[in-house]
């Protein structure tokens, strides 16, 4: 390796005036592109959107896990999810979930990044201790967490002086995993806020700082408005991590549905209905109606970021 | 940038290149290091459930195999108990990826697509490797005979217990003259006697644990207790709910007073076990924490849950060898396969210790089961069997269980009235009654799967 | 490179008040984010008794690395490393390949559709395994790739995401370096491979991490597709196989170290890499 960042902004040496006889040759040069992207094409038609089309195909079905020859049964299986109160619940879960975890995330990530990017000393050593849970595996982190939260044997009682059945209890429960969650994954916008706070021109801060601003109105008036950007970003990407949320779910309630049934995320629902009662044309009806709230959240942003655009403007 | 540099990037970029195509021919390869590295004349892999004491046993049975059987190779993996187990078999015979042996829940079977996601077991191979129909309860043969064939090889059946410590209850004044807990016959005295416990138990200590935010041990009680009331779930044809509301309510109130009455803790609800070796009087668990309370060298006595509404009954179910349907079953691995399950059933001493009452008939009357305690103080559980309705989707940690044991929850933990989720376990009932089997699209009266 | 690094010298940052408290907080801070996976050390180091012991405490009385000998004798646990790792670096290196070429091309090449298709590889952000998680399984199931290495691999390896970061980057290199190359007769492949790519290699480097971490700590697809304890990688044979020895957290948490610690090391090591790595693929969704 070279120069490590990628924040390096490379400087080619100026071309050379192409001459006038070679503008065919040149041309040509950018001419039938499609071999460049036919094998990502190849694993995209075959890994997504072929099971899109036979998700919704098998939306209309009623087939099986041991994928038996499937009838069909018409709008059946998105008449029974939409008066089905287990996926109403497993989708108020998911997105209660997301309402606890994003603003949380948001604003512990940016304090982090904030204090990370101010203390002068050994700078390796913060980032390093943020973001070092974001490297363990969803399931170590899963795992961990049940142990800290365990009552009796578990550290987090202990430390506290508590008595609370955080993981058998439904009026915890879910807040056992939120709190696992910001520990494993603040670490991500931690970083992305870190990295945006690098790039803010520094002759910002001089300037306001001879113009006599204290280091409060430098914060209003250059960083904050200087990271929002960055965080739509992050709130945008957390609430669509969010709402898939599965891996630290499942491992901190042993695969249950926890206390209850209060911690059965959307995933696990589908996951349940497809892998576990076996209805795979169920499930996928199911997959489709994510699929469509994803899109939405998806779109949505991408629309509120063109308005915005064009009200700058 | 000098030349070390260099050298040092080439030696960096010859590694990474041996480690890509590496990865690729490994991959390639396909089977796993372990496949790779065995070199037996047959590789039995076996799937199983069993963990803690369970396992340690199975392990210890399936090393007695391994020394007698060197050209075999049997490669045992213990999955997440419960439905991961149940998912993982299942998208593994679907896949035509299943592995060699397995083992499953008695009550699973009809649910589990006989013929299509297991095979058949040959008769006549188990009968070379010493295991005959005769050897076994006539009614546990017949749960795993489906359409002239048998699909499940039964190893044992298991119940709930109540475990009591001896120490603690003789400090109570609560232990008969043989030794054992007093006889208990209705709620009332079934309540005295924990309040009398309660007197005798260190502080800090809950009176009896009974996994309150469980929903399948919850579940499982509940049908203990519904089945000593005479309760039915459904007519004999599985058309209609004969489910009795009335008999569930007076269930769930009284597995709740347990809690209202301040006997078991809610936030205790998953450490019965620890808290009974720390000295709590009572836990109601699987025969399979035998070995774990042994272990500790705790005094301790076990009987069935107590016929606290007048008939004995406790909860039972039975683990037994299936096939995992594979294409190309057959040939010596398939052997093996019958060889291993054979055997295991037949040495079933080892898995009596871990509390389990052995299906094969000839261990229950040897001399060495006899003595093992506390085994012998519940053996008359297995006449007593409370069992779920044999439908498709009935079984251990079946939809029935997954619907069902939430709802029992709700009640015993207090958050819902005993009168709302009788009326909504009666609404789950019917709505189950009316669902299609998704393995061949009949309901439970269409008889779907079922035997 | 290592020259580099050192001629850059450290200017002296003085002591200040502010500097003392914001250092003792960020201290704090550390300790609370590190604690647990030091209590997870420490439980692995004690025996399974003493790991349950009521009340916990932090040190083991008895330092012990049974629970770290048990998970070696097993032998599971080094069969899922081995399968981790094929998996990762196999993903990482189609990874790279096909989104470096697909991005080449939606960037620099002229083909009917071509803004069709990006539209459509664009729409491909929104799936994943966890949204389309069923009938990506029956369409692996389909091909007969269930439990197999290549039905882990091949599933990870179409990520549209990484196709746009360096679609974007492609696009910011001048189109007049290539053009200079074509005049010169180079054939599109050659510059491709000698120009384009060479440019490129910080954004590769930063996909590559990228794709490297959540490979190996992916969890949903291979849990999905995998059912064969042989075949299973880190994150899921803890999870599924592991996980049900029942109570013993001295293993489990050896275990987990195991899965987590590689990563964590490899952070210290490359830090400046690995965050511009993640940050570059992160800030490229703005």
């Amino acid at each position: 390796m070279t120069t490590a960042g990628t924040e390096t902004v490379l400087a080619p040496p100026r071309a050379k005036t192409a001459a006038l006889s070679a503008t065919v040759r040149r041309k040509q040069g950018f001419q039938h592109g499609g071999w460049f992207v036919a094998p990502f094409l190849a694993l995209f038609v075959l890994f997504v959107v072929w099971p899109l089309v036979r998700g919704v195909y098998l939306s209309f079905t009623d087939a099986n896990i041991a994928g038996d020859s499937a009838n069909f049964v018409g709008l059946d299986n998105y008449r029974e999810a939409l008066q089905d109160p287990q996926m109403w619940d497993a989708l108020g879960h998911s997105a209660y979930f997301t309402l606890l975890v994003v603003p949380c995330i948001t604003v512990l990530a940016f304090l982090l990044a904030m204090l990370a990017h101010h203390i002068e000393h050994a700078k390796w050593l913060w980032r390093l201790c943020f973001f070092a849970p974001f490297l363990l595996p969803s399931t170590v982190a899963g795992n961990l967490w049940q142990w800290l939260f365990n009552p009796g044997t578990g550290m987090i009682n202990h430390v506290f002086g508590l008595e609370t059945p955080w993981l058998t209890d439904k009026s915890y429960a879910m807040f056992a995993i939120v709190i696992t969650t910001l520990w494993w994954t603040v670490g991500f916008s931690f970083l992305l806020y870190l990295a945006a706070l690098q790039g803010i021109p520094a002759h910002l801060y001089e300037a306001a700082k001879l113009d006599g601003a204290n280091a409060w109105h430098r914060m209003i008036h250059i960083t904050m408005p200087m990271l929002r950007n960055i965080t739509g970003l992050v709130i945008a990407l957390q609430i669509l991590a969010s709402l898939q949320v599965f891996d630290q779910a499942v491992v901190m309630m042993d695969f249950s549905p926890g206390p209850e049934e209060s911690t059965r995320t959307f995933v696990q629902f589908t996951l349940e209905e497809g892998f576990t009662s076996y209805r795979v044309g169920y499930a996928s009806a199911i997959s489709i109606i994510f699929f469509v709230i994803i899109a939405s959240v998806a779109l949505a942003r991408m629309w509120l970021l063109r308005n915005r655009e064009e009200g700058g403007r | 940038m000098g030349r070390p540099d260099l050298n040092r990037r080439q030696l960096l970029g010859g590694i990474g290149g041996l480690a890509v195509a590496g990865s690729f021919g490994f991959a390639a390869l396909g089977t796993g290091a372990d496949a790779l590295a065995s070199g037996a004349d047959a590789r039995v892999r076996y799937w199983n459930l069993f963990s803690g004491g369970d396992g340690a046993n199975m392990i210890a049975m399936l090393d007695a195999f391994r020394k007698e059987n060197p050209g075999i190779d049997v490669k045992d993996s213990t999955f997440q108990w419960g439905n991961p187990f149940y998912s993982k078999l299942a998208m593994a015979a679907a896949g035509n990826r299943a592995p060699d042996l397995g083992v499953m829940h008695l009550g699973r079977i009809t649910g589990f697509s006989p013929g299509r996601l297991l095979d058949p077991w040959d008769v006549d191979l188990l009968a070379k490797y010493g295991v005959r129909e005769a050897d076994f309860n006539p009614d546990l043969w017949k749960r795993a005979v489906i359409d002239g064939k048998l699909y499940a090889l039964p190893l044992d059946i298991h119940v709930q217990l109540c475990f009591y410590r001896k120490d603690v209850l003789k400090k109570a004044g609560l232990l008969g003259d043989d030794g054992r807990i007093v006889p208990v016959t209705s709620t009332g005295e079934w309540f005295d006697v924990l309040k009398e416990a309660k007197k005798a138990t260190k502080k800090g200590l809950q009176t009896i644990g009974f996994w309150i935010n469980d929903q399948n041990f919850q579940w499982w009680f509940f049908v203990a207790f519904y089945t000593q009331l005479g309760g039915t779930w459904f007519n004999a044809a599985n058309s209609e709910v004969t489910f009795d509301t009335d008999k569930a309510v007076q269930v769930l109130e009284f597995l709740r007073q347990h809690v209202t009455d301040g006997y078991a803790n809610p936030g205790m609800g998953s450490v019965g076990a620890e808290q009974f070796m720390n000295g709590a009087p009572f836990a109601w668990e699987g025969n399979w924490s035998v070995p774990v309370f042994s272990g500790a060298k705790l005094d301790y006595g076990a009987t069935p849950l107590p016929p606290v509404f007048g008939k004995q009954a406790t909860h039972a179910e039975s683990h037994a060898f299936v096939l995992p349907h594979q294409s190309d079953r057959g040939g010596a691995t398939n052997e093996a396969a019958h060889q291993l399950a054979a055997y295991v059933v037949q040495h079933a001493q080892q898995w009596a210790a871990g509390g389990h009452i052995p299906a094969y008939t000839p261990t229950l009357s040897t001399a060495a089961y006899k003595e093992l305690n506390p085994q012998s103080e519940y053996v008359s559980a297995m006449d007593h069997q409370a069992t779920e309705p044999k439908v498709w989707f009935a079984g251990s940690t079946g939809i029935l269980a997954q619907r069902i044991g939430p709802i029992v929850v709700s009640s015993t933990m207090g958050s819902a009235k005993p009168e709302a989720v009788a009326r909504r376990m009666k609404g789950a009932l019917t709505q189950l009654l009316g669902m299609k089997n998704p393995m061949d699209g009949r309901t439970a009266a269409q008889g779907g799967a079922v035997a | 490179m290592s020259t580099a690094a050192q001629i850059r010298v450290k200017p002296r940052r003085p002591w200040t008040p502010s500097q003392i408290v914001l250092t003792l907080l960020g201290v704090a801070v550390s300790v609370v984010f590190l604690a647990p996976l030091v209590w997870a050390l420490f439980t692995s180091l004690k025996s399974e008794t003493e790991a349950v012991e009521v009340p916990p405490h932090w040190l083991p009385k008895e330092w012990t690395a049974q629970a770290w000998s048990a998970i070696f004798e097993t032998g599971n646990i080094t069969n899922w490393f081995v399968n981790s790792l094929v998996v990762s670096v196999c993903v990482t290196t189609v990874v790279l390949t096909v989104s470096a070429l697909a991005g080449y091309g939606f960037a620099r090449t002229e083909f009917r559709g071509k803004n069709v298709l990006l539209g459509v590889v664009m729409a491909g952000l929104m799936i994943s395994p966890a949204v389309l998680g069923v009938p990506l399984f029956t369409t692996v199931q389909q091909m007969g790739m269930v439990d197999t290495y290549w039905g882990m691999i091949l599933p990870q390896c179409a990520p549209a995401a990484m196709v746009y970061i360096l679609y974007k980057f492609f696009q910011g290199i001048p189109r007049e370096l290539e053009e200079a190359a074509f005049i010169d007769g180079a054939g599109r492949w050659r510059v491709f491979f000698t120009i384009v790519v060479p440019l490129a290699r910080p954004s590769l480097a930063a996909v590559g991490i990228f794709t490297f971490i959540a490979s190996w700590n992916n969890f949903l697809w291979p849990y999905m597709v995998t059912n064969n304890p042989d075949l299973m990688t880190m994150p899921n044979g803890i999870a599924t196989v592991m996980n049900s020895y029942g109570i013993q957290w001295a293993q489990l948490m050896a275990g987990g170290l195991m899965a987590g610690l590689p990563l964590i090391i490899v952070f210290v090591f490359f830090q400046r890499q690995i965050v511009a790595g993640v940050a570059h693929t992160g800030l490229a969704g703005q």
